[in-house]
C-alpha cells in the first residue's frame, strides 16, 4: 500500500560527468565519417563547390574565349585539357561547367524542397480531404512523362520570362515542376507516422497550434530523410541539365554546360576524343559523388544503422 | 474556478466508450479515477480537453468549466483552454517529449504557447519551473535532450511543461505507470505538493489503488464507460459497496493487513463496448449477483452521506463476502 515517498531535495546539485551533446546532424556526420565513400564523395563536392567558387573570379582563359590556340589541339602544359572545336580552353569551360552545375543541383533541391515539404506536411498532418487532394495530384504528376513535360516547360518557361537565351533559372523550374513529388511523397509518409507520436498529442494538449506542431514537432523529427531525399535530387537535376544541354535544348553557347561541351565534341571524336571526355569525367564523377554521399547519409540518419 | 461540472454522454461510432458519466471537482480536490483497462478513463479525460480521437465524437452532455462549456467553445477558445487552465500529464514520458528539441526549449515552448509571459519572462521561467519539479542540476540539464534524461526526470520535465501556465486543473494519465517504484513514489509527492501549492485540482487516472489510496481525496470507479461508485477515498476503501471495487481492492495484496487473507481475482473479462450486456454490465463477472441484475441496469443511487454505487446487492447486504468470492 502507500509507503512514505522518500522527499528529494529540491537544491539538490550533483555532480556528475555531463554526457556528451548529441543532436541529431552531430550523431549522423560521426556515423557519416566512418563511412570511406561517402568521405570520398564528401571531398569531390567540396572540390566541385570550391572549383565553382574559384570559377567566378577566375579561371586561365575567358570561358567563352575562342582561338586561345589551334582547334582541336589535344591537351599539352599550357593547355592542361587541351582546346576544344572552336579553339576554347576545356579546363576554364571545365570549371564555368561546376558553377553551372553546381546552380542548378543546389538551386533545384532547395526549390524541390519548398515545394514538397509544405505539401508533404498538409496532407499527412490533415489526413482527409486535404491528404486526398494531394495524392491524387502526386499520383498524377507521377503519370505523366516528366522529361516531355520538363522540355516543354523549358519552352514555354523562357518564351514566358522573355529569358532568351534560356537561363539556369528555367532548368531549375521546369526540373523542380516535374520532380516535386518524391519528396511531398516522403514527407507525407513521415507526416503520417509523427502526427501520431505521444510528443504530438502532448503538444496539442498544451495548447500548441498546428503550425507549431508542423514546424516544431513534426518537421525537425523528419528532417533526416528529408535531407537525404534532397541530396538525391541534386544529381537527378544535374543530369536532367546536362542532358538537356547536350540536346542543344538546355543552356545555350557559349555557356560552359557540361552537357552541352560533350555534343561540341561529339563530332570531332574520332580524332579529338579529350574534348568529349573532359565534361563526361566530370559529370559522371560528380554525379557518383552525390550518390554516395546520399547514401552515407541515408545510412548516417537510419538509427537502425547506429553501431 | 470554483465548481467544476463534468456530464456527458460520448459515443464513438456505436460504441459507447463513455456512457452517462457525470461528476464534479471543486477546486484543489484531488480525484482518482480507477477502472481495468477499456473501462473508459482515459476517453473521460480528453473529451474534458475535446481531444476525444477520431472516429470518437462528443454526442451528449455538457462539460462544465466554471460558467463556460467546453464542448461550445470555438476551436481557439479551447486551444487557449488546453495547457492554460487544464494540464495533462502522460503515461509514458518516454515518448511524450519531442526527441529533437531540448528539454529547456520545450518547457519555454508550453509557456509561450499562451502568451501568458513574454518570450523573455518565459525564458528566465524555465530553470526556476524545471528545480520546481526537483530536476537536480536543473541548470546544467535545460540544454539537454529528453535522451539524456531518466524515465523519472522525463515525467518531471513533462510535469514541469503542464504547471508552467499555472493551470486549475491537472490531468495525470497513469502518471507513474512506466516508472519504476521509488521513483513513483516521488512523482506522486512531487504531483500533491504542486497541486497544493497552485491550488489545482488534480484527476488521477491509475489502476494502482495504492496511488489512489495515498493521494485522492475522492475516487471514482468506473467500469464498462460508467461510474460503478464514487465518493471519499476513506469510505470507499473501508466499505465498498459495489461487488467490482470490492473486488478490486480485495485482489490486492496489503502490507497491513493482520490475518492472511487470500488474494481474489476478478474472473472474466470487461464487456465488449460494442456488445454490451443487458442489465447491469458487470454481472457476468459478479458473485453477488440476484436475478434482477440480468435484465435491468441498477441507478447511481447514494448509499451513504457522499458514496454513490450502481448496484441493486450492495456490498453490506451481503454477511460473508469472503466465503461467497471463494466458490
Amino acid at each position: 500500500m502507500a509507503q512514505a515517498a522518500p522527499v528529494i531535495q529540491p537544491d539538490l546539485e550533483l555532480s556528475y560527468e555531463m554526457p556528451e551533446q548529441v543532436t541529431l546532424l552531430s550523431d549522423a556526420w560521426r556515423r557519416l565519417r566512418r563511412n570511406r565513400l561517402a568521405l570520398v564523395g564528401a571531398v569531390i563536392i567540396g572540390l566541385l563547390f570550391i572549383t565553382a567558387l574559384i570559377s567566378i573570379v577566375w579561371t586561365p582563359y575567358p570561358t567563352w574565349l575562342q582561338a586561345v590556340g589551334p582547334t582541336y589541339q589535344p591537351p599539352s602544359a599550357a593547355h592542361p585539357l587541351g582546346l576544344d572545336q572552336a579553339g576554347r580552353d576545356i579546363l576554364s569551360r571545365i570549371m564555368g561547367g561546376a558553377l553551372i552545375t553546381v546552380q542548378v543541383g543546389v538551386g533545384s533541391a532547395i526549390i524541390v524542397s519548398l515545394i514538397g515539404i509544405p505539401l508533404g506536411l498538409l496532407a499527412g498532418f490533415y489526413r482527409g480531404k486535404v491528404d486526398t487532394v494531394i495524392s491524387f495530384f502526386i499520383n498524377i504528376w507521377y503519370g505523366i512523362p516528366d522529361l516531355l513535360v520538363a522540355l516543354i516547360l523549358v519552352f514555354v518557361l523562357s518564351d514566358a520570362l522573355h529569358l532568351i537565351p534560356r537561363g539556369v533559372l528555367v532548368i531549375i523550374i521546369a526540373f523542380s515542376l516535374t520532380r516535386w513529388m518524391d519528396v511531398a511523397r516522403l514527407v507525407r509518409g513521415q507526416a503520417l507516422a509523427l502526427r501520431e507520436r505521444e510528443f504530438v498529442e502532448a503538444a496539442r494538449m498544451s495548447g500548441a497550434r498546428d503550425f507549431a506542431l508542423l514546424a516544431r514537432h513534426i518537421l525537425p523529427n523528419a528532417l533526416g530523410p528529408i535531407i537525404v531525399q534532397a541530396t538525391f535530387a541534386i544529381p537527378a537535376a544535374v543530369l536532367f541539365e546536362a542532358f538537356l544541354s547536350f540536346l542543344g535544348l538546355g543552356l545555350p553557347s557559349p555557356t560552359p554546360s557540361w552537357g552541352a561541351m560533350a555534343a561540341d565534341g561529339y563530332h570531332g571524336m574520332d580524332f579529338a576524343p579529350h574534348i568529349v571526355l573532359a565534361p563526361t569525367i566530370a559529370l559522371s564523377v560528380t554525379l557518383m559523388a552525390f550518390n554516395w554521399v546520399g547514401d552515407g547519409l541515408r545510412d548516417a540518419f537510419d538509427p537502425r544503422m547506429r553501431r | 474556478m470554483q465548481d467544476l461540472k463534468v456530464q456527458f454522454f460520448v459515443s464513438g461510432g456505436t460504441v459507447n466508450a463513455v456512457d452517462g458519466v457525470s461528476f464534479e471537482i471543486d477546486r484543489g480536490e484531488i480525484v482518482g479515477i480507477v477502472g481495468e483497462s477499456g473501462s473508459g478513463k482515459t476517453m473521460t479525460a480528453l473529451s474534458l480537453l475535446r481531444l476525444i480521437p477520431e472516429p470518437g465524437r462528443i454526442t451528449n452532455g455538457r462539460i462544465l468549466y466554471g460558467e463556460k462549456d467546453v464542448a461550445q467553445m470555438t476551436d481557439e477558445e479551447i486551444r487557449e483552454f488546453r495547457g492554460n487552465e487544464i494540464a495533462m500529464i502522460f503515461q509514458d514520458p518516454m515518448t511524450s517529449l519531442n526527441p529533437v528539441l531540448r528539454i529547456g526549449f520545450q518547457v519555454e515552448e508550453a509557456m509561450i504557447a499562451h502568451q501568458r509571459f513574454s518570450n523573455k519572462q518565459a525564458k528566465e521561467r524555465v530553470v526556476p519551473m524545471l528545480q520546481r519539479v526537483r530536476i537536480p542540476a536543473a541548470k546544467d540539464r535545460v540544454r539537454d535532450y529528453p535522451h539524456q534524461f531518466s524515465g523519472g526526470m522525463r515525467q518531471r520535465a513533462m510535469i514541469a511543461m503542464g504547471v508552467s501556465n499555472e493551470p486549475s486543473l491537472l490531468i495525470a494519465d497513469e502518471p507513474t505507470t512506466a516508472l519504476d517504484v521509488t521513483v513513483q513514489a516521488s512523482i506522486i509527492e512531487l504531483i500533491r505538493d504542486l497541486s497544493r501549492e497552485l491550488r489545482a485540482s488534480v484527476i488521477l487516472i491509475t489502476h494502482n489503488m495504492a496511488l489512489v489510496a495515498s493521494l485522492c481525496n475522492r475516487v471514482i470507479v468506473m467500469y464498462a464507460g460508467r461510474i460503478v461508485e464514487q465518493g471519499p477515498t476513506r469510505a470507499i476503501f473501508k466499505n465498498p459497496q459495489h461487488p467490482y471495487t470490492w473486488s478490486l481492492l480485495r485482489s490486492m495484496p496489503r502490507v497491513d493487513e493482520k490475518e492472511k487473507e487470500r488474494l481474489i481475482s476478478i474472473k472474466g473479462l470487461p464487456p465488449d463496448l460494442g456488445k454490451m450486456p443487458p442489465g447491469c454490465k458487470f454481472h457476468p463477472r459478479c458473485k453477488f449477483r440476484v436475478d434482477r441484475c440480468f435484465t435491468e441496469e441498477p441507478p447511481l443511487d447514494e448509499v451513504d452521506p457522499g458514496q454513490r454505487a450502481r448496484c441493486w446487492v450492495l456490498m453490506k447486504n451481503i454477511a460473508n463476502p469472503e466465503a461467497q468470492a471463494q466458490t
